[in-house]
């Protein structure tokens, strides 16, 4: 259960993980997996960040540009446009004020976080 | 690393099957570089891709949701279009299946069908044996032949029938493009049965009508010319009229030594008095009785007149059966 739990929260906000991984530097697919996973998110699943990153691409938050590798294939990275960082901006302060109405909401009842 | 190149490949390619339904260009974008990914996953870790990434399968549906690729394109609405026709189909075909039921004794008419599938396999196989003997230009029938022997007809009508019985029991678990060839070889099959019921059939009919065919075929009086009646004293009955039990007159034969130009009555017997097969035989040497007649010299009494004289001897008068010439009387 807990497992589902934490797949369905991340369906709400992998959009904004993404976004606020790429805000800083640019990255290739399997790239953004990792730090997704390094900063916490161990549960997000392969095919939902490629995923993920082809639709926010779509939407026209992202840029995306190749890059030939010295060893292997090219590699295609995504860079946030001005688009995404607005994106970022406004989906993050919903985020914010959600966590922190859940937040509240919890503590009211007494629970630990 | 214990995942090879050929894994990569087979992995990306199921992927992309399961994606088949999404227009060509966003398939490609979801996949295009799904193999450098893999490639990662696989350098990093033990076990096999499946272990790590699950099924393809599911690395799809997950692709898909994700990408939110379910509704795009005109293709994903036509096939749920396609899926929302075969639900109602199959519901009416349920309903059907129910209301038919109790006609047949049963709750569902399925019940009924359902035990009868074994002899379904049963024809199949006999089915596939006599397309088989037809593919191969043996000549149609019930039985199939192989270069013209029952016996090997019947080993492979043994050998399919089996098989049939096999795939039968095994056809359950089928998917994908085994059943759509499976489906496609029982319409097939059902196509050539109902057209060989249409030839068997033919058959059926134009026996019943054998002893008319006959006839035409095999009459024995086909090969009659001319008719010469012989009374009992063994002389040849000159313009004898010939009837049947009705009255209506019998036309044999047909005049073939016409000289004078003048046709002789028709249905009048002999057309051709000079060629009589027996000729009476007098006192006088037998050359000159007849020259236009070769009498068989140990010829038996024509017509088995009961007085069986074995040589007739009376010469018919040339203008004896003159009195004859009113005929008989039809009796009705």
């Amino acid at each position: 259960m807990q497992r589902v739990d934490t797949t369905q929260l991340l369906k709400g906000v992998l959009d904004l993980a993404v976004l606020a991984v790429l805000k800083d530097e640019d990255g290739y697919g399997y790239d953004i997996l990792r730090r997704l996973r390094e900063a916490g998110l161990e549960e997000v699943g392969d095919a939902s960040v490629y995923g993920t990153l082809r639709r926010l691409f779509a939407a026209g938050l992202l840029t995306a540009y190749v890059v030939p590798s010295e060893s292997g294939p090219h590699r295609k990275y995504y860079a946030l446009n001005a688009a995404g960082r607005d994106q970022l901006t406004r989906s993050g302060k919903t985020w914010r004020s959600f966590a922190t109405t859940m937040d509240a909401l919890l503590d009211d009842r007494g629970m630990a976080a | 690393m214990t995942v090879t190149g050929q894994e990569i490949a087979d992995y990306v390619e199921r992927v992309r099957t399961a994606l088949a339904d999404l227009p060509p260009a966003v398939r490609d974008e979801l996949t295009e570089d799904l193999a450098e990914h893999l490639t990662e996953v696989a350098a990093e870790t033990d076990g096999t891709l499946v272990d790590r990434l699950g099924t393809p399968e599911a690395y799809a549906a997950e692709l898909r949701a994700a990408a939110g690729a379910d509704g795009a394109g005109g293709q994903a609405s036509v096939d749920r279009r396609f899926a929302a026709a075969r639900a109602r189909i199959s519901a009416g075909l349920r309903g059907l299946d129910t209301r038919l039921g109790p006609l047949l004794g049963y709750a569902m008419a399925s019940e009924f069908l359902r035990p009868l599938r074994p002899a379904w396999w049963l024809v199949r196989g006999w089915l596939a044996a006599l397309l088989i003997s037809a593919a191969l230009g043996e000549p149609s029938g019930l039985l199939p032949r192989l270069s013209g022997s029952v016996l090997a007809g019947l080993f492979l009508l043994a050998g399919t029938v089996l098989a049939s019985i096999w795939l039968g029991r095994h056809s359950v678990g089928i998917r994908g493009w085994p059943r759509r060839l499976l489906r496609l070889g029982t319409a097939a099959l059902l196509l050539f049965a109902f057209a060989a019921l249409l030839n068997v059939d033919q058959h059926a009919r134009s026996d019943d009508f054998g002893p008319y065919s006959g006839v035409s075929v095999g009459n024995p009086y086909d090969s009659i010319e001319d008719v010469f009646v012989y009374d009992e004293e063994g002389r040849l009955v000159r313009n004898a009229r010939l009837f049947d039990q009705n009255g209506v007159p019998i036309r044999l034969g047909y005049p073939t030594c016409v000289d004078s130009g003048q046709y002789p009555p028709r249905n009048v017997y002999p057309y051709c008095p000079d060629r009589a097969p027996f000729a009476p035989r007098p006192a006088a040497p037998p050359p000159t009785a007849s020259p236009a007649s070769p009498a068989p010299t140990e010829s038996p009494a024509p017509t088995g007149g009961p007085t069986a004289s074995t040589t007739p001897t009376a010469t018919p008068p040339p203008g004896g059966s003159e009195s004859a010439d009113p005929g008989p009387v039809p009796t009705r």
